[in-house]
């Protein structure tokens, strides 16, 4: 007998035995037949890629044999299969080197989590009211292929929009592709927290539009300016393991670590030195550093080539930062930069880095220019020690790709939504969540209020998923063809791929593979455009190129090579090499733009708002993970909600009290959360993290915390249309008792027990 | 003393148990009811988990552990003081003995049922005894609970013995005065006491042999629950005063306890002849004179704690004498010292009513003394990141309020069936007040009657 | 176990590694509050100074394993005790609750089921095979990930060798994006563990009370400005 049939037989004498099976109702399920070989107890490890931030660190599944309720064919019932059990770091992978985030280890918690979207929803009450009838996924595709041969048949297709967040790799050009063969728009990018900032003083500086590597393992002397590198910028994995290096990786050596910011943040935490300077300043306290260095003549103005003749006085030795005014402008002493800017010259290989609040603030642009400058001119660009470009993979997928039109920002598809009846007919939502992590100031959720037709094809049910008329849910990450191609936290050129680690546990579909099946529904151009029958497919053709160059995997035949990437987790290119530096093609930001403008007058509004991104609920998008709510913060200590963050003295002035309500009112709204008391924190700044307060985000992030990004002024750093969050000022004061839930250091009780120690 | 005859003795000591009034009905009842609800408490909280209490990490022991070592040092009231009162041949402790070792024996089975009721799988309790298991391990003899297991059950032992013993004249006594049932029932009771010169001559033996060892016993109970603590790298526990002071505390409640059973006895079963101030007043200045002790103990505590200055102590003594657990602290203080010391040292006060308040004081300043030992070093233990801190449950607080109104009911119950005051024994120091008879009375003399 | 103090950055993937790993319940927001949460491995944050001379500290406090654990006497019934390898074991299903264990433990690593775990389904699917889980009334904490270490020796006895150092890792040392943890056996002195524990940056935490940890805290360094020109 085959073994197939064995199993057929012994699945049907189980399904029997189920029939009499009383009581418990798992036994009552049928069992379906295993489709793969494990051993029960024996771990295999498959290769994957961590979604959950835009650093793209590679993985390793570990994959077990287990029991799972599964739907198949429409059908529930019990499977054994391969189930994945943890996440690892892919000690291969040339940006994490077998090192996940904490973040990154709770992915897993995404493909179980009990509120997953566990198959085709179509609205059934009205919108917003989060009911929805389940249907099957003949009818969801033929809604939304419906839609699309409509808006066609009307020669409409400039109607259809499309919201994705930050892409890259093939599925960027598959949707690229797809939104060309359907003569639409391209895809609207949209993340709370994007680099675009960084990436354009980048490419205005040195030329590569992407963030800095910075080769901390090298570095002396690290200035950072805001940048929150081990926590959540960039890619942070890539730069904790550079620090470790840098710290104590190189015997009798230690790069020391200087952090300005109003606020610790966890880089800050470990910095030698926390400066505090007043908000949006970094960039005059930058080229103050410059300014010392030039005059001092620890280095020539030319050193900085075409990154310092961007700065307006460059050559004049920058005599409007002298430090005295600067000291005026961003409250750090003067006597603190002269010594800075000094160390940072004599502990060469140094290197700058700006990011996060520094680069969200009206003079954000200017002040990663001035870094940029600053970079330069210590030396460090595209240095080791100092900051490299990542050669990064560009994947094709033939020439429709590359010809769609422009899809432009979120506030111009709103713009364009509210701009007449139907302007937007049909919307669809690949995952972002713009009612959540953008501005209510930005009317984002009235806008999509009036698109006619709204397909989300997201996991879960949150703020702007829930406006939906058709939820096509995607496979989970793990459960998915993934590729990526990271942009920073490498020198190589890495072009990730792995294939599912495990086999679905729900009634769920490869969006890709969905795209793929719409096109081919549509016919026509929009067949032929997109050959492929699935993702896979698109995958190794877009791979195939590859092959031939020097990289990670050598193999004679296309087949051999796709089989060996897979194995992977990809292919890397064999040789270090940043991206040549020096090209910078951009035009500079006139030294006005040094001074931060913010919305609220500071006689009303006393206080600076400074969002920050959290280690564990990321911008939001990871609140929904239990392990990330229970998980402490690891400066507050604070689980399971968020918290405003105030000076000492600053709570004491307001009659605020450790966990006391606080209400937090901007021009465009309020919101309360519990105080949380906190050194480290300037007094005229009141810091919230980002994350927390879904109104719509699955039973653990629902109705928890507040979410400060409602009540920020719609302002842009000057010279981009990037979300100036930083920006904002608040008025503060205490409306009544409130809950704070932390782990350790329980601050109120503080006092006392420290104060005779 | 008024003197009284033999068979007024025999009328006013037995008549508890010949009636019932409404009265007593009523507080009985009252009494049962809340112990039923500690038991639902307690069994919702063996269905439900430990997470019903207000227990957390670091506090891993609050109320109940607080309950064990107050009821455990409460039962120092009885056996101990008896004893040593027998041998120092007190005559004006004959009226006293007795409800004192009842006091023992509750309190000491109160105490015991605490280890179990805070057990996070109470149903395994039995793994905490030796006993040659299937398992193929025995306890592990290191560990203090082991020592509380051997010592709590020795005391028991010896406290019921020396309890019951010079109850069995007193049964046959009510044997032979009852008919019916109840007089099957003191047949039982009696053990076949019949009086003969053997028996009273073994009897008195078997009195001074227990008196004598109970002793060493009782001390040694109270020392292990120190040790409960002191064994452990705690702050504010690892500590050698902590047997002696513990031993002086037990004393301390345990005569607190007793001044404030006999005057509920006095006042409820109407035994103004025989508990009489005189008995009060002794009795205060022994709680006088523990009070001192007790005075002594916290302040020489406190103090080497304090001029030491390790930064782990007084981690855990600033918050105890200045901050969050101060109100308790000073409290207790009052209640142990400021408000007994003026009572009991000046003879005006010394009054029963003067010495109840005190004892209440004692009492409820003892409970305080538990709870600040357990709570405050727990919730500072080193490092301070983890300090923490604690508040009861309502399950705690129910369960506690249900030991009170069980020692209540106990000893209702009790006062019942068994006369109170040992009758013999009164009848005997009647006889010898004027002849100083040896502490035991000679068997003719209950013959007489 | 070596900690780099001066490289650890207070990331917590640590914590969350052992979440995964070893089965530790998540407890939810209303246990949480009241000081239930179990992290077998915390980072502890000090602050010290006031704004804005303030400095943080970032210190990961696992079970230290003592080499006279003081959780380890008290326990009645063996539940805690010191395996032949010098680590201190944990047998869950002999423990009956009395958490005297953790009262003793100095460094407040031992951690409490106050009630039955609860995995909201398919949340259990999660659950690693390896690891039991814990139900109501049982001590658990850190065990040095265990089941990595009977696994490593398995494999290395299935092919007649010695366990190499550094083939076994528990997840938090997996995991650490920096480095800054080092697992490996104390008692081969040329264990990269046994090299670091003799760093002059070594030190132990609350050393003075003679619990003898078995994790080896390397002291943060500090900038000179001479030293490093
Ligand atoms: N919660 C919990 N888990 C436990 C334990 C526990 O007490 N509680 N005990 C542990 C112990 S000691 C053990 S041994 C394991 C047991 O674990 P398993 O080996 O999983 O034991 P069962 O669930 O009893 O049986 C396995 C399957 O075998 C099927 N079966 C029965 N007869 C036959 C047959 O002739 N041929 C085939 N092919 N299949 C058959 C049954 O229908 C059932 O689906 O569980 C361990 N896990
Ligand atoms: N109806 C039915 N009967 C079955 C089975 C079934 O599937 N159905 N399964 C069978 C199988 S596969 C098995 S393995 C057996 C299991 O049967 P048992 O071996 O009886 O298993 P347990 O009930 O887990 O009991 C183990 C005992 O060990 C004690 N114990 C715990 N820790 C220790 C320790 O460290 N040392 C010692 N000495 N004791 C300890 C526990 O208190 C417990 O009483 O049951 C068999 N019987
Ligand atoms: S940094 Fe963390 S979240 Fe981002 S990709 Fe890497 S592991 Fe994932
Ligand atoms: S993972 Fe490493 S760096 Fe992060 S907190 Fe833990 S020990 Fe520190
Ligand atoms: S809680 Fe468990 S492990 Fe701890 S001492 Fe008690 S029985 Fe032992
Ligand atoms: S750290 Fe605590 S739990 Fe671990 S061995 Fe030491 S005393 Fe025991
Ligand atoms: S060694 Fe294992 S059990 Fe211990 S903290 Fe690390 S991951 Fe957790």
């Amino acid at each position: 007998m085959e073994r197939r049939d064995f199993l057929k037989i012994s699945a049907l004498s189980g399904a029997a035995a189920a029939l009499d099976a009383c009581g418990n109702p798992e036994h009552q399920l049928i069992r379906f037949i295993p489709e793969e070989d494990l051993t029960p107890g024996i771990a295999t490890w498959k290769p994957s890629v961590c979604t959950l931030c835009p650093a793209g660190c590679g993985m390793l599944v570990r994959v077990m044999q287990g029991d799972a309720e599964v739907v198949r064919k429409g059908q529930l019932g019990l499977l054994k299969m391969g189930l994945a059990k943890k996440l690892e770091g892919n000690p291969a992978h040339p940006v994490n080197e077998g090192k996940l985030c904490p973040r990154g280890q709770a992915g897993l918690q995404v493909t179980y989590h009990p509120d997953r979207i566990r198959t085709p929803l179509v609205r059934s009450g009205p919108r917003g009211s989060g009911q929805f009838k389940e249907v099957t996924w003949d009818e969801a595709t033929k809604q939304l292929a419906g839609q699309l041969s409509a808006l066609a048949s009307g020669k409409q297709q400039d109607r259809l929009a499309m919201v994705v967040p930050p892409l890259r790799g093939v599925k960027k050009s598959l949707l690229g592709a797809f939104a060309a063969a359907l003569k639409a728009p391209a895809p609207v990018e949209f993340a709370f927290l994007d680099g675009g900032v960084v990436a354009a003083a980048d490419a205005a500086s040195f030329g590569p539009a992407e963030p800095p590597t910075a080769d901390l393992g090298h570095s002396n002397y690290v200035l950072s300016f805001g940048a929150d590198f081990l926590g959540t910028w960039n890619s942070p994995v890539a730069q904790s393991l550079a620090y470790g290096r840098m710290r104590a990786g190189r015997p009798g050596k230690r790069g020391k670590l200087v952090h300005f910011e109003p606020r610790i943040s966890l880089t800050a935490g470990n910095a030698d030195e926390w400066i505090p300077c007043r908000p949006g300043t970094e960039g005059a306290l930058a080229l103050s550093l410059c300014h010392v260095i030039l005059r001092d003549k620890l280095a020539p103005a030319a050193d900085a080539g075409h990154a310092g003749t961007l700065i307006e006085g460059w050559a004049q030795g920058l005599p409007d930062f002298d430090p005295e005014k600067a000291e005026q402008q961003t409250g750090v002493p003067a006597a603190t930069i002269v010594r800075i800017a000094h160390e940072a010259a004599t502990h060469q290989p140094a290197v700058a880095l700006a990011g996060d609040s520094a680069t969200a603030h009206t003079s954000g642009l200017f002040n990663a220019l001035a870094v940029n400058a600053l970079n330069a001119l210590l030396g460090s660009a595209g240095k080791p020690g100092g900051i490299l470009f990542t050669p990064a993979w560009t994947p094709s997928l033939g020439k429709t790709a590359e010809k769609s039109q422009a899809g432009g920002t979120l506030p111009a598809l709103v713009k364009r939504i509210q701009s007449g009846p139907d302007a937007v007919k049909a919307l669809l939502l690949f995952g972002a969540n713009p009612v959540f992590a953008a501005p209510a100031a930005m009317q984002v959720r009235e806008a999509l209020e009036k698109v006619p037709f709204i397909a989300s094809f997201g996991s879960f049910i949150d703020e702007t998923s829930i406006l939906a008329d058709v939820i096509l849910p995607d496979h989970s990450p793990l459960e998915s063809w993934l590729d990526d191609a990271p942009v920073s936290g490498t020198a190589r050129t890495v072009a990730k791929v792995a294939a599912p680690a495990m086999e679905p546990v729900h009634n769920t579909r490869g969006t890709p593979d969905v795209l793929l099946d719409v096109a081919h529904q549509l016919g026509g151009e929009a067949a032929t455009a997109l050959p492929w029958k699935s993702y896979d497919e698109a995958l190794k053709a877009a791979f195939a190129p590859l092959q031939h160059e020097k990289g990670s995997v050598s193999a004679t035949d296309p087949d051999e090579f796709w089989s060996k990437v897979r194995e992977q987790g990809g292919w890397w290119s064999a040789e270090e090499k940043s991206l040549p530096v020096g090209g910078g093609k951009g035009s500079g930001v006139a030294a006005t733009a040094a001074a931060p403008a913010f919305d609220g007058g500071a006689d009303a509004y006393a206080f600076h708002l400074l969002p920050f991104a959290t280690q564990m609920q990321y911008d939001g998008s990871l609140a929904h993970l239990p392990w990330m709510q229970e998980a402490p913060d690891p400066l507050s200590t604070v689980m399971w909600g968020s918290w405003v963050e105030l000076n000492p003295a600053t709570a004491k002035k307001l009659g605020i009290e450790q966990g006391n309500l606080v209400e937090v009112a901007s021009q465009h709204g309020s919101v309360r959360a519990p105080a949380l008391l906190a050194p480290g924190i300037a007094p005229d700044v009141v810091a919230m993290p980002v994350g927390q307060g879904h109104e719509s985000f699955t039973r653990y992030a629902s109705e928890r915390g507040a979410n400060p990004i409602a009540i920020l002024a719609p302002m842009t750093v000057t010279g981009t249309d990037a979300l100036a969050w930083a920006a904002t000022r608040v008025k503060v004061a205490r409306v009544g008792e409130g809950k704070i839930i932390l782990f350790g250091a329980r601050l109120h009780e503080m006092p006392e027990d420290v104060k005779h120690r | 003393m008024t003197t009284k005859t033999p068979e007024q003795i025999n009328e006013d000591l037995l008549r508890p148990l010949e009636g019932t009034s409404p009265r007593y009905l009523a507080a009985l009842t009252f009494f049962v009811l809340v112990v039923l609800a500690g038991a639902a408490a307690f069994l919702h909280q063996v269905y439900a988990g430990l997470g019903v209490t207000g227990l957390n990490r670091p506090v891993f022991w609050g109320f109940y552990i607080t309950d064990f070592v107050f009821w455990i040092g409460l039962s120092h009231a009885g056996t101990l003081i008896s004893a040593i009162l027998r041998l120092s041949n007190a005559t004006w402790r004959r009226p006293v003995t007795r409800c004192a070792e009842v006091i023992t024996v509750f309190a000491l089975s109160i105490g015991a049922m605490f280890p179990v009721v805070h057990l996070g799988r109470p149903w395994l309790a039995f793994w905490l005894f030796p006993y040659p298991s299937e398992r193929g391990i025995w306890p592990n003899i290191r560990s203090p609970l082991l020592w509380d297991f051997f010592a709590i059950n020795t005391y028991l032992l010896g406290s019921v013995t020396f309890l019951v013993l010079p109850i069995l004249p007193d049964m046959a006594l009510v044997r032979d005065r009852t008919t019916g049932w109840k007089k099957k029932l003191y047949h039982v009771l009696s053990l076949g006491w019949t009086g003969t010169p053997r028996q009273w001559s073994r009897l008195e033996m078997a009195m001074r042999i227990m008196a004598v060892a109970v002793i060493p016993v009782a001390v040694s109970v109270h020392s292990i629950v120190s040790w409960d603590f002191a064994m452990a790298p705690v702050p504010g526990w690892h500590s050698t005063i902590f047997a002696p002071y513990f031993v002086c505390g037990a004393i301390f409640s345990g005569i607190a306890a007793l001044i404030i059973a006999m005057a509920l006895l006095r006042k409820f079963l109407h035994l103004e002849d025989y508990l009489l101030r005189i008995h009060f007043e002794n009795l205060g200045k022994l709680l006088l004179v523990m009070s001192l002790l007790w005075f002594y103990f916290v302040f020489a505590e406190r103090l080497t704690t304090w001029y030491g200055n390790g930064s782990s102590e007084m981690a855990v003594f600033w918050p105890t004498q200045s901050g969050s657990y101060a109100p308790l602290f000073w409290a207790m203080v009052v209640c142990n010292f400021v408000i007994p010391f003026p009572i009991l040292a000046i003879k005006k006060l010394r009054t029963i009513a003067g010495t109840v308040v005190a004892s209440i004081g004692v009492v409820i300043g003892m409970w305080l003394e538990r709870f600040l030992i357990i709570v405050p070093s727990l919730s500072h233990k080193y490092l301070p990141y983890s300090y923490g801190s604690y508040r009861p449950s309502f399950t705690e607080i129910i369960i506690t309020v249900a030991t009170f109104a069980g020692l209540a009911m106990l000893y209702m119950l009790f006062s019942k069936i068994i006369p109170i005051i040992s009758v013999w024994e009164l009848k005997a120091g009647e006889v010898t007040e004027t002849a100083t008879a040896p502490a035991l009375a000679r068997p003719e003399q209950v013959r007489a009657d | 176990m070596v900690i780099d103090l001066d490289r650890c950055t207070g990331c917590e993937a640590c914590v969350v590694a052992c979440h995964a790993e070893n089965n530790i319940a998540t407890v939810g927001e209303d246990q949480a509050a009241r000081a239930r949460a179990m992290h077998w491995i915390r980072v502890e944050r000090y602050y010290e100074g006031e704004f804005p001379n303030v400095k943080t500290k970032f210190m990961p406090v696992p079970c230290q394993q003592c080499g006279a654990a003081p959780c380890e006497p008290v326990c009645p019934t063996f539940a805690s005790y010191h395996t032949i390898e010098g680590l201190n074991g944990q047998v869950y299903n002999r423990c009956i609750g009395t958490r005297y264990c953790a009262n003793a433990c100095p460094y407040n690593t031992r951690f409490f089921n106050f009630y039955n775990p609860v995995w909201d389904k398919p949340l259990d699917l999660q659950l690693n095979p390896d690891v039991s889980v814990r139900s109501e009334g049982i001590m658990e904490k850190c065990t040095f990930c265990v089941q990595r270490i009977k696994a490593g020796e398995v494999q290395a006895a299935a092919e007649k060798r010695l366990v190499k150092d550094g083939e076994i890792q528990p997840a938090c040392v997996q995991s650490c994006p920096t480095q800054a943890m080092v697992f490996g056996d104390l008692s081969d002195p040329e264990s990269e563990a046994s090299r670091l524990a003799r760093s002059n940056r070594a030190t132990r935490l609350l050393d003075e009370l003679g619990t003898f940890p078995k994790v080896t805290y390397l002291q943060r360094g500090s900038w000179h400005d001479n030293e490093n020109a």
